[in-house]
């Protein structure tokens, strides 16, 4: 663990981690020949993606934090140079006190990851064999491996199906065996990315419920990489929105929803709304701090969201109403004051969570 | 601090590590009940149309010009001898390489390489595995031509040949490293293999003798771990001899086998090293 200057304790710390990656350019079929034609310096700048810059979070022991931000805005990458499957180009990452450069072989004892779910399994191999597998990798002796599987496989609920081959699971039942590899060493950090991706109602409560209670009382330290807000707002204690590879904020979230409810918020669900909805609605609201589309899927139940952040917008609600009515747009609800971390974000970003890069 | 239940008896659990890895991949092999068909049958393909080729030629399995260049005239034992040792060359080859681009495919190749223990005992295992599949197929290989072209075995004589054969491997996981090394930075060593499989069918005598080959051809065939496993091997089974007389070429394969191990383990843990800084390890 790292010790700070005030003597705060820290399960995992990042200092300036930043992390580029090179855009791959396709020059076609003869490509090679026009491989050092360019040398131009503005042009090689746009050809490094920044996937993390300058990343700082310090994560308490014990604690559930959430890392929340969009589609490619960095919180993979943090998993993965956290992990040692990536190396930084600059800044330190500090795993249970090792460097992840310098001991490696130490962070990667001191870590139990979930990162690409159900398909970084074998599937032509059960359940108890992937989990033999992996204990091996991680020199656990035989007789101790074997005890803690059938623990692992009763946790999660497989014991009954432990020796069918994965090809034969479930989505869920494969996330399960996922994270009892996580957990086979008992490691005291889980790097957990995105668990609940793909799975049924019934499988994300019962890997929320897991999540919850390694935490509580088990005292594993869990990062937990993921863009549904609900998710993030009922396990974790802290968490941090990443876009564009940066830290914009850091707390708990009920301090950080308390950002947006003194500013005033008004949702509304609608029915396909026109292109330019938002347009229009911001210019009989000018004050409004963000106003945005958020897609949904009608045909599965869920209407599309309009969500109006700051300014007088909960004193305009006839406003917002006459404005949809007028392009013809149904109304399913609308509330007022309610906010969640997707609002937060819209805020400070003036992102959606559901968006890639910005 | 926190401990995990990290274990660190060193022997053992390398060990464990290599034995988990030759299960796992055999496991995943027979989860395809047709690679058993092929490991029966794809033998006799492999062989037999260059001893029904010889057969046309001499009128017969034995042949005195043959005799005057090899001190043997039989050429089927000689021929089954050259595609025995050959279909370790590739299954040796196309396998690590291959292996390792399936695990970044389908995702694993992230947890084996953030796992604690040391990635050379994965080879190692991913080899061993591979070496078993080749064994059973040139066990295939050598049974068929018992049967049907009557080719006779001295037991006495597999001890020797076995150990020549644990060399020629050791030559090839060196090799099948450097194209893993190749597999994890461009993500496919299949056309790479194949080359080298078909220098390796043409400059070492696998379907003729060495002298059939020009001069300049015979010095780069001594670079080819396979050319002296052959000659070895040849002469212990088809001339009698024993190593006394072939003790240049077996220290010549030794010093290959080190040569080409050193070059592997070092371009692939390099290569490792290279896509992490790149990003592009997890990429397929």
């Amino acid at each position: 663990m790292v010790i700070d200057k005030e003597g705060e304790v820290f399960s995992i710390q990042t200092i300036d981690l930043t992390k580029r990656f090179a855009k791959k350019r396709h020059r076609g079929f003869f490509g090679f020949l026009r491989k050092n034609q360019s040398k131009n310096k503005h042009k090689e700048k746009n050809d490094v993606t920044v996937a993390l810059d300058k990343v700082n979070l310090e994560i308490r022991p014990g604690e559930l934090f959430g890392l929340l931000g969009p589609n490619g805005s960095g919180k993979t990458t943090t998993i993965k140079c956290l992990s040692t499957i990536l190396i930084p180009d600059e800044g330190t990452a500090i795993v249970n006190g090792f460097d992840t450069q310098k001991e490696t072989a130490m962070v990667r004892a001191s870590l139990g990851m979930v990162v690409g779910g159900e398909r970084t399994l074998y599937w032509k191999l059960t359940a108890r064999d992937n989990l033999t597998y992996f204990a091996s990798l991680y020199k656990m002796q035989r007789r101790h491996a074997k005890k803690r599987i059938e623990e692992l496989l009763e946790t999660m609920q497989l014991s009954d199906r432990a020796d069918e081959r994965l090809e034969d699971y479930s989505t869920g039942m494969r996330q399960k065996v996922a994270i009892a590899r996580a957990l086979l060493h008992d490691p005291p950090i889980l790097l957990l990315d995105e668990p609940t991706l793909g799975l049924d109602p019934n499988f994300s409560r019962q890997i929320r419920r897991q999540i919850r209670e390694l935490s509580e009382k088990h005292g594993k330290t869990v990062l937990l990489t993921t863009h549904y807000m609900d998710e993030a707002d009922q396990l974790c204690d802290r968490v941090a929105f990443i876009n564009n590879g940066k830290i914009v904020a850091v707390d708990t979230p009920n301090r950080l929803k308390a950002m947006v409810k003194e500013k005033g918020l008004v949702e509304v669900t609608v029915y396909r709304p026109p292109a330019g909805i938002e347009k229009h609605i911001r210019s009989l609201l000018p004050d409004a701090e963000a106003v945005k589309l958020i897609p949904g899927d009608e045909d599965e139940g869920n209407p599309s969201r309009i969500k109006i952040i700051g300014g007088t917008a909960e004193e305009h609600m006839e406003t917002i109403i006459d404005a949809l009515r007028q392009k013809n747009v149904r109304i399913g609800s609308l509330n007022v004051g309610v906010p969640t971390l997707e609002d937060v974000f819209i805020k400070l970003t003036g992102a959606k969570l559901t968006e890639g890069r910005t | 601090m926190m401990k995990s239940t990290y274990q660190q008896s060193v022997l053992r659990s390398n060990l464990s590590v290599v034995w988990n890895e030759l299960v796992k991949n055999i496991k995943s092999l027979l989860a395809y009940p047709a690679i058993l068909v092929f490991w029966a049958i794809f033998p006799i393909f492999w062989f037999i149309p260059f001893i029904l080729q010889g057969q046309a030629f001499v009128g017969g399995f034995e042949s005195a010009s043959f005799a005057q260049i090899t001190g043997s005239g039989e050429y089927v034992p000689f021929i089954v001898i050259g595609a025995v040792l050959n279909s370790y060359v590739n299954t040796l080859l196309y396998g690590m390489g291959e292996n390792i681009r399936k695990e970044s495919y389908q995702g694993t190749l992230d947890y084996v390489l953030a796992a604690p223990c040391n990635k050379a005992y994965v080879l190692i295992g991913k080899a061993l595995s591979e070496s078993v599949s080749s064994t059973i197929f040139a066990a295939s290989q050598l049974t068929i031509s018992v049967i049907l072209f009557g080719m006779k075995i001295t037991l006495g004589v597999m001890l020797p040949v076995f150990f020549i054969v644990i060399l020629l491997m050791l030559g090839l996981y060196g090799m099948s490293l450097i194209l893993a090394a190749f597999s994890l930075m461009y993500k496919q060593s299949y056309d790479l293999s194949q080359t080298i499989g078909y220098v390796f069918y043409i400059f070492a005598p696998v379907r003729y003798p060495v002298e059939s080959l020009p001069t300049w051809a015979q010095i780069f065939g001594k670079l080819i771990p396979l050319t002296y496993a052959l000659i070895i091997v040849r002469s212990f089974m088809l001339l009698g001899t024993d190593f006394s007389a072939v003790y240049l070429e077996v220290l010549a394969l030794l010093i290959i086998d080190i040569a080409l191990l050193l070059a592997g383990f070092y371009l692939f843990s390099w290569m490792e090293e290279k896509t992490k800084k790149s990003g592009t390890i997890s990429h397929h």
